[in-house]
């Protein structure tokens, strides 16, 4: 049994066929990477256009590649949130006027639980079974949740951000000291040269609910820094570099990135990544949980994911292969296999919503 | 109007903004102007929990997503422009649309396209003095009144 999956939640245009519910048969991401690298994020706008003409050739080419028709499909599901408003509704609505007009059903998915679905696929591809109750981390550029799944598909929300999402302090970080868009590949690469204890940043402490995050204060201590310091020359060395090499490789920042800026990065990212694995940690034990699931963009984090296998947790740690860690659509379809066994479809009033939450 | 505050922690910061609520009828354009970490998602979450849209722990940058809504029908729009450059991007957004609906309208990183809002408009300028002092400035600019 074969879904059509179609995710356009925010810069990715993207379509997969997953066969059931564990085999990816193609999986096809058209970034638009270019278009917003320039720009320092993402513009709604320009998402939607870009979308608007990746949308039928990225479809097209998820079934071919899949060697499929419309006609193998048993569903379509695309992502009704969350996400940027006009860049959903292209992939939802493209999915409605597909169901309408080959009389398939249609199965509305939560960006969030399509993360957490990436890791149980390739876990099941795998012949791993993960246990339940399960804790994940979803953590990207827009997201930084944890969520008890207390058997598949039954979510509790137990901590999130309460300011700034844990991607979105890298990118603003490396805004401010010159660096590419986005900011969590080239911090993480360029984190391996410093010395992580050099700069020692506060520690967030929550009142409340302590499973929340905080990235504010660590990104104004980062911009505290930088202001003690004069580096307009480097920051002016690297913006240079930019203009002249979107795409610069490791040794070319090395090359505009000094020892202390070094120092500064590799203790930024040893702060997040604690940051994150410590109340990760802490939920696992409160919930008693027997795996942790970590999701999401900056679960491409080579510096997380070494941090998570030497942390000696209690529990087995999944994380995505970096294909499914960023937005991707096989993640889309496969969140919707159980969703079509219990026969949960969208009618075609279905909207597109912002603010979608999971639980 | 003009009005300065002083306060000396988070905590206060959103107390001030939950009273600054008080002079915000709905169809309100306010900036939110100041550097990063200057505060400005801190006295959102004020005004936010001040127009009974929601709870100070709900409210979260929006500088991914652009634009997020509190209450439901929305009774806050929280916009943040840091990731535009271009008053061309600007446009596309369909910002006028939200000043249209019963809402008061939140935004961050406004200041740089000064001409885009409506000239009656709330300004809130946010300065660090220290690590938790903010001197916190809160004005109306009315057409043709004192700047």
């Amino acid at each position: 049994m074969r879904i059509l999956g179609i995710e356009t939640s925010c810069d990715e245009t993207a379509a997969a066929v997953v066969e059931d519910g564990v085999r990816i048969l193609s999986s096809v991401v058209a970034s638009q990477l270019d278009t917003h690298g320039k720009y320092g994020g993402v513009v709604p706008e320009l998402a939607s256009r870009e979308h608007l003409r990746a949308i039928v050739p990225v479809v097209r080419e998820a079934l071919q590649r899949a060697g499929s028709t419309y006609g193998d499909l048993a569903a379509v599901a695309a992502t009704e949130g969350p996400g940027l408003v006009g860049s959903l509704l292209v992939g939802l609505t493209f999915a409605k006027g597909l169901c309408f007009a080959r009389g398939l059903p249609l199965i509305a998915v939560n960006h969030l639980e399509g993360h957490i679905h990436a890791v149980m696929l390739e876990a099941r591809q795998r012949g791993e079974e993960i246990r339940f109750p399960a804790l994940a981390l979803v953590v990207s550029g827009g997201h930084t949740h944890l969520y008890e799944i207390k058997e598949p598909g039954s979510y509790r929300l137990l901590g999130r951000t309460r300011d700034d999402a844990a991607g979105e302090a890298y990118d603003k970080v490396a805004k401010l000291l010159g660096f590419s868009y986005p900011g969590g590949p080239v911090i993480d690469q360029l984190a391996r040269y410093g010395n992580p204890e050099a700069v020692r940043f506060t520690r967030a402490r929550m009142k409340g609910n302590p499973l929340d995050f905080s990235f504010s204060g660590l990104k104004t201590a980062v911009l505290r820094w930088f202001e003690k310091r004069d580096m307009e020359a480097e920051v002016r060395a690297r913006r240079e570099l930019l203009r002249h090499n979107p795409r610069p490789s490791i040794e070319d920042w090395l090359a505009v990135t000094p020892r202390e800026t070094l120092d500064l990065l590799a203790s930024f990212q040893a702060t997040v990544i604690d940051e994150l694995l410590r109340r990760a940690a802490a939920s696992a034990g409160q919930i008693g949980a027997r795996s942790m699931i970590i999701s999401g963009g900056v679960a491409c984090n080579a510096g997380l994911r070494e941090a998570a296998r030497s942390a000696h947790l209690s529990v087995p740690v999944y994380f995505p292969t970096p294909g499914l860690s960023t937005d991707n659509a096989a993640m889309i379809a496969a969140a919707a296999f159980p969703k079509y066994r219990r026969g949960e479809f969208a009618g075609f009033d279905v909207k597109a919503r912002a603010n979608l939450a999971l639980a | 109007m003009r009005e300065t505050y002083r306060t000396h922690s988070e905590e206060e910061t959103v107390a001030l903004g939950e009273k600054l609520a008080g002079c915000l009828a709905p169809g309100a354009v306010v900036l939110l102007i100041g550097t990063l970490g200057a505060g400005k998602t801190t006295i959102a979450k004020g005004i936010v929990k001040g127009l009974g849209a929601a709870a100070p722990d709900e409210v979260s940058s929006p500088t991914f997503t652009l634009i997020h809504e509190y209450g439901d029908p929305p009774a806050v729009y929280h916009v943040d422009l840091y990731r535009i450059d271009e008053p061309a991007q600007l446009d596309s957004l369909g910002l006028e649309e939200l000043f249209d609906r019963r809402a008061v309208v939140l935004v961050e990183w406004g200041d740089r396209f000064p001409e885009f809002w409506p000239a009656d408009r709330f300004e809130i300028l946010l300065r660090r003095r220290d690590d938790t002092e903010r001197e916190i400035e809160f004005r109306r600019s009315v057409p043709g009144g004192s700047p």
